[in-house]
């Protein structure tokens, strides 16, 4: 047993106890807890790269939770568990302000800490069930989270996110019974020996839909996405910034781990994985456009930005053996995302911490003259946008060119390739689309003047300590991080990404030129796209006298209009009539008998909705003795059953 | 150690609930529940068996075996628990609730120890009747008429039981529990009858279907400590009589494939759904528990009818994991309403404001009974599907779908409780309420439990995969 794999349990127990030391502890320990505890995380999760991947690194709890857990590191896992400690060391130090006047703080702590022990339990699983565990515990303790500020929005959001939580955790289990069943074990490294030779592939692909349903719904994958604009915005900006940063990479996290290990290299399942990945990706960008609410959009934006991912998860499938790009692509893409992400929600927050808005209209021109702010905002564009020199730039790029690549693939062999051009155009007017709506966030916020004058005094007045130094410091260093990591991408980028061929079994390496003409052009069409949306779209149809409108249809609500409906009225009447129906049957029976034998219909009569004592005896007036009739049933009942005895007896 | 000593917390609460009814003295009530689940604990070194006559060719029948000794333990552990929480809740005539209630966990135990059908029998007899006045223990109108119920679905599923008695007894001559079954050969359609009929009835104690009717009307009118252990101990009397009925009679071999488990798969499926479907409908909380509790403990029966080594495990881990589940979540709706009087759901709104630790505990406790890893109820559900899929390859995922939408239904009538209960909103007002050691130690321990044994269940996981060797 070396270092590294005792590490792993370090770093998904030690948060748990963190968040207990939280819970219990007074005021003054409890602050320092819920910032050290992330920073130790960081400094394992580095200290973990510096012992290197090359030995085999694995962590067994045997028998812990029936099955035994179990945890293992490679390339992968480890980026996911930088990006992880990153945001949680980032979030926990703005934290520091931006909850300082907040209610319940023990609380919050308490299941921030556990999330982030969960979440990098998600990231670390050896084996489906582990990872299923933490997932679980993962999903309830961030509902709390979400519920945190308790106002009807927020539970509404909370219940929602709850209910896809436990509906998406219970799907997975199901798909793992499957898994289980059909190859007796649930380890990931042997699924991975025993899958493709699995013979019944109905049953397997049925398995894996199943088991991927939880991770979708995780992910915010279009049409399990409906919860999530509703639930990042409305949690604490700390809170908002991990949703949408990592939480959402641990579904994503369960997709990669199907997909490079169970359908490894499987055209059929990323064709699906395209299509999906696609709507996801345009519709999340098309609602981020319509939306006026800070967070809202950048939660749209999120959803959009996961399609993006699954485009390069698709990709790697179908490209097979010349996945590296596919696969630096999505990687790189995770990586950016949360980056930006923790960014762009520490600015919202900084936002909602002076002004308890988060309203376009009446948050408009908060930027202006706040530095630190502008450069957040414009960095988070810049990356997101995918605009060369910033991060966003490379990962899309590699996107874009594997679904090229695939085109030529498909070309050079004769067969259609048109679905594929589409696909193309829609990555880049997806593209197009995060441009013309993180523009809209931005000179909102730092251009234009707010439409009352005095209110833009009122936010004037508040540069220079809108902030403490150490959230602006916060602010600044992710800002800054994106057009460092862009601009040194063969320094820093490729060689993360690197990492994590491993485990996508990359056979060899891909050496893609960033800043080439055609590389470039791509980019040049998505700022085109985008440029026109915002100048012919945004500015013209969605504002009005300077006013920014939400144009969005309410109808177009899959939430309110399909799943509520169908999960809380058309499925539980149609469940309680078969369930009434078949429960009642012998009680029935009883009150018929009732009624012959005793020729007495007030005893066996019950109106059915007229108490809670449904089937249940009526009410008898005052003063008239219960005993003797229920006596009068007792005995019937007893003799019911020597009845029965005695035909039986007679038959034998 | 001989197996007379198992007479020793067999009779031990007899005389001293007849002294308790005099004066119902706290500490000694307490000592005497601790005590006598140290006996059993001690029993589990009881080796051999010990008969006492009774009938010429009948007596009755003292042993102790492993499945003996997993219940014996826990009923004597729940007892203790809810007994204790009972000194806080009680007003009204401790001194003859604590009377039957000693004397029901000493039929309980009897049920543990019975080494044949004739005594199992007897004791599951003076179970219903003993546990009868706990029912009744509040006096209404309502709670006479639930106790009347109680006993008419009781007596009706014992009688059916007793026919089972008298068609098994001669075909094995004595009808004693011997692991693997008592009956040579394939069983005649009479014996697979009376296999249905006693299945059938010992299923009406544990709230299968079709006699699972009193539950909802019973457990919600006696005081919460009783429906505590009605529910979450007493269903298992049943759910015993059937595992002695399967395993220890006519074993697995004969029953694998017959109509009587087709029967009997069907019947507790569908109770498992249909109780967490009037469950989710159900307002009241504690009847709302109650009709959980048909559908939690067919989980149990489906285990045991799937005739396997891992739906057996399943079984008996579900059987033990709900009662902790079920008995915790008794006795917080019994804390919501001994200190605030509160009885429907809707009313406990904001109700972990005043109120936080008997929430979650029943949080935990109802995740655990969801089956939300890392809590107990994750770790049976897991066992209990793969029986499915192993017992049937290709019909063993409707078990299993069956088993999660149950599951998603427990999430719909157990969270909105707590999330409601958790999150009023910030100006919501409340005055803390102050809960006694009585409350707060059984719900503490219960929910600690829950989490304990969904992380550690190995020692109890192959126990029970040993036992399931010897028997099947």
């Amino acid at each position: 047993m070396n270092l590294s794999s005792i590490l792993l349990p370090v770093l998904v127990l030690l948060p748990v106890l963190g968040g207990l030391v939280c819970w219990f502890a007074g005021k003054r320990l409890r602050a320092l807890t819920s910032w050290v505890v992330p920073t130790i995380e960081l400094l394992l999760v580095i200290l973990l790269a510096a012992l290197g991947f090359a030995a085999p690194i694995r962590f067994d709890f045997p028998g812990v939770c029936g099955l035994g857990l179990g945890f293992t590191l490679d390339g992968l896992r480890w980026i996911l568990c930088l990006m992880g400690s990153v945001l949680w060391f980032g979030s926990a130090v703005f934290g520091q302000e931006y909850l300082a006047h907040a209610e319940h703080k023990s609380r919050y702590y308490l299941y921030y800490l556990i999330t982030e022990g969960a979440t990098l339990g998600v990231f670390l699983a050896a084996d489906l069930y582990t990872l299923l565990v933490c997932f679980e515990v993962m999903s309830v303790a961030s509902w709390t989270l979400v519920a945190h500020e308790e106002t009807p929005g927020a539970m509404k959001a909370a219940d929602s996110y709850l209910a896809f939580a436990v509906i998406g955790g219970l799907v997975t289990l199901m798909g793992l019974f499957m898994l289980q069943d059909m190859f007796g074990t649930v380890d990931i490294a042997r699924l991975q020996a025993l899958a493709p030779g699995y013979e019944n592939r109905t049953r397997l692909y049925v398995a894996g839909a199943l088991t991927s349903f939880g991770f979708c719904a995780k992910c915010g994958m279009w049409p399990l996405h409906t919860w999530l604009p509703a639930a990042h915005p409305v949690a604490p900006a700390t809170a908002s910034a991990l949703l949408s940063g990592i939480i959402t990479k641990a579904g994503i996290f369960g997709i990669l781990v199907l997909s490079a290990k169970v359908f490894l290299h499987d055209a059929a399942w990323g064709n699906v994985m395209l299509a999906f990945a696609m709507i996801t990706m345009f519709t999340g960008a098309v609602l981020g456009v319509f939306s006026t609410n800070l967070k809202r959009t950048l939660a749209c934006s999120s959803m959009s930005q996961i399609g993006f991912i699954l485009t390069g998860v698709a990709m790697s499938e179908l490209l097979g053996e010349e996945s590296a790009g596919a696969v630096h692509g999505l990687t790189l893409h995770m990586l950016n995302h949360s980056l930006f992400k923790l960014t762009l929600f520490l600015a919202a927050g900084a936002v909602f911490m002076n002004l308890h808005e988060l309203e376009l209209n009446r948050i408009r021109g908060f930027g202006r003259g706040k530095p630190i702010l502008i450069v957040s905002l414009l960095m988070g564009l810049w990356g997101l946008a995918g605009i060369p020199g910033g991060s966003g730039y490379i990962s899309k790029t590699l996107l874009h060119e594997s679904i090229v690549e695939y085109i030529e693939i498909l070309e050079e062999s004769g067969r259609a390739f048109g679905a594929y051009r589409a696909a193309e155009w829609i990555f880049l007017v997806s593209g197009g689309l995060t441009l013309a709506y993180m523009l809209k966030l931005f000179i909102a916020l730092c251009v234009e003047k707010n439409a009352d004058p005095r209110r833009q005094k009122e936010f004037d007045s508040m540069n220079g300590h809108w902030c403490t130094r150490v959230s602006g410091a916060v602010l600044l260093c992710c800002a800054l991080l994106i057009p460092a990591l862009g601009c040194t991408v063969y320094v820093s980028m490729d060689r993360i990404a690197a990492l994590a061929e491993p485990f996508f079994h990359v056979e060899e390496s891909a050496h893609v030129d960033y800043f080439t003409l055609g590389n470039l052009k791509g980019g040049a069409i998505s700022i085109g796209i985008g440029l026109a949306v915002y100048l012919l779209f945004v500015r013209p149809v969605l504002m009005r006298k300077g006013e920014y409108l939400d144009r969005w249809p309410a109808f177009l609500n899959l939430e309110d209009g399909l799943y509520r409906p169908l999960l809380l009225k058309v499925l539980p009447f149609l469940g309680t009539l078969a369930a009434r129906t078949v429960g009642t049957l012998l009680e029935v029976l009883r009150k018929g008998c009732c009624v012959l034998l005793y020729q007495n219909n007030h005893n066996g009569y019950v109106h059915p909705r007229e108490n809670e004592r449904f089937t249940v005896y009526e009410q008898l007036p005052e003063g008239t003795r219960g005993y003797g009739a229920s006596l009068n049933f007792s005995l019937l009942m007893f003799s019911m059953g020597l009845v029965i005895i005695l035909v039986f007896l007679f038959l034998q | 150690m001989t197996a007379l000593y198992l007479l020793l917390p067999l009779l031990l609460p007899v005389p001293v609930a007849f002294l308790a009814k005099r004066k119902a003295e706290k500490r000694s009530l307490i000592t005497l529940m601790a005590v006598e689940l140290a006996l059993v604990l001690l029993g589990l070194l009881c080796r051999g068996e010990c008969a006492l006559p009774f009938l010429p060719g009948m007596p009755i029948l003292l042993r102790l075996d492993a499945v003996g000794k997993i219940f014996s333990v826990l009923f004597a552990a729940m007892f203790l628990l809810a007994g204790i929480f009972g000194f806080e809740y009680l007003h009204e005539k401790p001194e003859r609730y604590y009377l039957f209630y000693l004397l029901t966990l000493s039929a309980m135990l009897g049920l543990c120890y019975a080494g044949n059908l004739l005594t199992f029998y007897l004791f599951y007899e003076a179970m219903t009747l003993l546990s009868f006045p706990l029912v009744l223990h509040e006096q209404t109108e309502a709670s006479r008429r639930a106790a009347m119920k109680y006993l008419g679905y009781s007596l009706f599923g014992a009688a059916l039981a007793l026919f089972g008695f008298f068609v098994i007894y001669p075909a094995t001559g004595g009808a004693a529990f011997v692991p693997g079954g008592a009956l040579q050969g394939t069983a005649a359609p009479l014996l697979l009858a009376a296999a249905m009929a006693m299945i059938v009835g010992f299923g009406g104690k544990a709230g299968m279907m079709p006699l699972h009717d009193w539950l909802p009307t019973a457990h919600p009118e006696a005081p919460a400590p009783a429906s505590a252990v009605l529910s979450g101990v007493i269903t298992k009397g049943g759910v015993l009589g059937i595992l002695r009925t399967i395993f220890y009679l006519y074993g697995a071999d004969a029953l694998r494939g017959t109509w009587v488990q087709w029967a009997g798969l069907v019947l507790a499926l569908s109770t498992v759904f249909t109780g967490s479907m009037l469950a989710y409908k159900e307002k009241v909380l504690k009847k709302r528990l109650a009709y959980s509790t048909v559908s939690q403990v067919s989980y149990v029966l489906f285990g045991l009818f799937l005739l396997n080594g891992a739906g057996f495990a399943g079984a008996i881990l579900q059987a033990v994991f709900h009662s902790v589940a079920k008995v915790c979540l008794f006795l917080c709706a019994g804390a919501f309403i001994c200190k605030t009087g509160k009885t429907r759901v809707e009313q406990l709104y904001g109700i972990g404001r005043s109120m936080p630790l008997p929430l979650f505990c029943f949080a935990v406790t109802g995740l655990s009974l969801i089956g939300i890893p890392p809590f107990a109820g994750f770790v049976s559900k897991w066992y209990l599907a793969e029986g499915s899929f192993a017992a049937f390859p290709e019909l063993g995922w409707i078990g299993a779908a069956v088993l999660l939408v149950s599951a998603l239904l427990t999430a719909g009538y157990l969270l909105p409780v707590v999330s409601k209960g958790f999150f009023p909103g910030e100006d919501f007002p409340y005055e803390p309420i102050r809960c006694g050691l009585c409350i707060r130690l059984p719900l503490i321990g219960l929910a600690c439990a829950a989490l304990l044994l969904g992380l550690f269940p190995t020692q109890l996981l192959g126990w029970l995969s040993g036992l399931a060797a010897g028997i099947l």
